[in-house]
């Protein structure tokens, strides 16, 4: 009887923590099996990148070694799902080199090639059901004011920068510029053209907020992000003024015929549902000395980009020679994107 | 000039089908040929090929037909050798493309200036005034659509006296095609010292200093007779846009950001 009265207690006894650590124990073992099996799955090579990849470190947080083995990890899987040879790199930024980004948006016809050029150097989703574009250009149009407008009426609508709004009336609705304008040809006699991309801002709103600090910026200025380590959280999209980044709301499209093989880590690699993305200046060309595809691709050459260190470099002479501004200063994120007119 | 150039076209197209019936051995992915254009359409035409194993020298968009990705910019370049630039850059890592052979698609170039502007037949023009020439509007249609200069510029001001494949500079020493902004800096010097400091103009190739780098001559993005062509005046001929982004799911149209908003709305011209 006494045993039987033992065994009740034992029943009616809530869990202590012993036991629910055993059965965590239980679960664990579970899991385990679970991961045999999928590594007895008939390809096993991709289910242990998987499981490996899914363990892996933050990227700065990594030794060499662990860097190098994530890179092969993912060359394999990604070859593997490509049908064809992709190098993933991981170059770190080169000594003595801060990169700089000029744009003169007095000759920016607003063609909208940048764009394009972007989305096939840096392997972003296309098609209907998700379109990722890291270059967006804004359509402004062209207006005048004069002090009587000021005075009385605030700025007017068209000016493209704010609408009314003065000491007696309230401000309107910012006229933020158009994104589906599509004439027949460009540029029209009225617009002028703002592209808009990533600022790789010295103090980068979006590096603050990133509770898991996936998104880091370089030495050589550029804002990066660990893809592997996003969480999606999306915290950064609503931290950036500039509107650069952008979310993998689905699972990309990225067709293999499309896709570049040349990737970098932290760069134009094929990227997953739920992952946030943006400009890096092209990582994998520009830490390698290549021009980055917007600039190389602009017909009227009014993108710049190069070594804000290097005295003889074009940008330095854009910022020694003309008039230059960035793009929201008074929010102190110091971009280091800097828009020029002649 | 169109038409040649148009029928010049569709021969290569024809050369093009030749060529593509015979060696089908681009690999997937790689099915687009053609040619597209840099920055002037008819006038900086590249052909699609693959430059390397899997690697097209450019790629195409299928919408305008304009270059939309360079896989290997110094293709068809030559060192830009004895140009004198007082700029920063190692010369000898500083290409070019030529220009003859684009002016010289359709022959004309070449077959002119052998048959009559050779300076043997064709008389030299006693009148110096500046004015547009209607001479063979059958093959140069837009002969007579001369804007450079606002009326002060015309044909010989730039144009070899005798020797059609030559350009000439105001103190009369004759200039390659190839190197045109040796004529045009006389004129527009300032635009000109930006150009040679890189930030007028474009560059293609390797940012670092003593990397390699395409520079791209005047004539490779100005059509130096209808300079002021274009709705803005620009110097830049007018372009087809690439497609604008999709609209977000639910969207029919884009007519919200037409729109003028505002406290004046409807009381005022504003």
């Amino acid at each position: 009887m006494p045993n039987q009265d033992k065994s009740k207690e034992k029943e009616s006894r809530p869990t202590t923590r012993r036991d629910f650590l055993r059965g965590a124990g239980n679960y664990t073992v579970a899991s385990l099996s679970g991961a045999a099996m999928l590594l007895a799955d008939p390809k096993p090579a991709k289910a242990n990148i998987t499981w490996a990849e899914h363990f892996q470190k933050n990227y700065r947080l990594m030794t060499e070694e662990e860097k190098q083995e994530a890179i092969e990890r993912l060359e394999t899987r990604y070859s593997e799902e490509y049908g064809k040879k992709v190098t993933v790199d991981g170059t770190p930024s080169i000594e003595g080199v801060l990169f700089g980004y000029a744009l003169n948006i007095q000759k920016c016809i607003g063609c909208r090639r940048c764009v394009k050029a972007c989305v096939a150097e840096n392997n972003q989703s296309r098609g209907d059901e998700q379109q990722i574009e890291w270059i967006r250009v804004l359509r402004m149009e062209k207006g005048n004011f004069s002090a009587e407008d000021r005075d009385q009426h605030g700025y007017p609508e068209s000016f493209g920068v704010q609408v009314g709004g003065n000491a007696y009336k309230p401000a309107g609705v910012v006229l933020e510029g158009q994104h589906y304008y599509e004439p027949e040809q460009v540029p029209e006699k009225d617009a002028f053209y703002f592209p808009m991309q990533c600022m790789q801002c010295e103090k980068p709103p979006c590096v603050k907020v990133c509770p898991v600090r996936t998104t880091y910026r370089d030495p050589d200025g550029i804002v990066v992000i660990d893809y592997n380590w996003c969480i999606g959280c999306r915290m950064c999209i609503g931290a950036c003024p500039y509107w650069a980044r952008r979310f993998n709301w689905g699972e990309p499209n990225l067709p293999k015929e499309e896709m570049n093989p040349v990737t970098h880590y932290l760069g134009n690699r094929p990227r997953m549902k739920g992952v946030v993305e943006k400009c890096t200046y092209c990582v994998q060309r520009t830490r390698k000395g290549r021009w980055t595809a917007c600039v190389e691709v602009c017909p009227v050459g009014a993108r710049k980009f190069g070594n804000l260190l290097d005295p003889n470099s074009e940008i330095r002479k854009v910022l020694a020679k003309k008039k230059v501004f960035r793009l929201r200063a008074d929010l102190n994120t110091y971009p280091k994107f800097f828009y020029f007119m002649d | 000039m169109m038409t040649s150039y148009r029928n010049h076209l569709s021969i290569m197209g024809l050369w093009l089908l030749a060529i593509l019936s015979i060696k089908p051995s681009l690999g997937a992915g790689l099915e687009q040929t053609g040619e597209c254009f840099e920055s002037r359409d008819g006038m900086s035409q590249v052909d699609v090929h693959e430059s390397a194993a899997g690697v097209v020298n450019v790629k195409c968009s299928p919408e305008t037909g304009g270059v939309l990705w360079w896989g290997d910019p110094f293709e068809g370049t030559v060192p830009m050798g004895d140009m004198e630039v007082e700029a920063d850059y190692w010369h000898e890592e500083a290409v070019v493309k030529p220009r003859e052979p684009q002016i010289d698609r359709n022959k004309m170039l070449t077959i002119c200036s052998m048959a009559c502007h050779n300076g043997v037949y064709v008389p030299i023009p006693y009148n110096k005034d500046a004015r547009p020439l209607k001479m063979h509007l059958d093959i140069i249609p837009d002969a007579m659509n001369l804007k450079h200069g606002k009326g002060g510029v015309w044909c010989l001001d730039c144009h070899h006296l005798v020797d059609r494949t030559k350009l000439i500079d105001n103190f009369g020493y004759s200039v390659s095609f190839n190197q045109p902004q040796k004529l045009c800096g006389k004129c527009h010097g300032q635009v000109y010292r930006a150009w040679r400091d890189g930030i007028h103009g474009k560059r293609i190739g390797m940012w670092d200093q003593g990397g390699k780098k395409r520079w791209w001559v005047c004539t490779e993005c100005h059509n130096p007779h209808d300079v002021e062509q274009g709705d803005r005046n620009s110097g830049f001929a007018q372009l087809a846009p690439e497609p604008a982004p999709n609209l977000p799911k639910g969207m029919t149209n884009a007519d919200h950001e037409r729109m003028h908003h505002g406290p004046d709305k409807g009381d005022s011209t504003h």
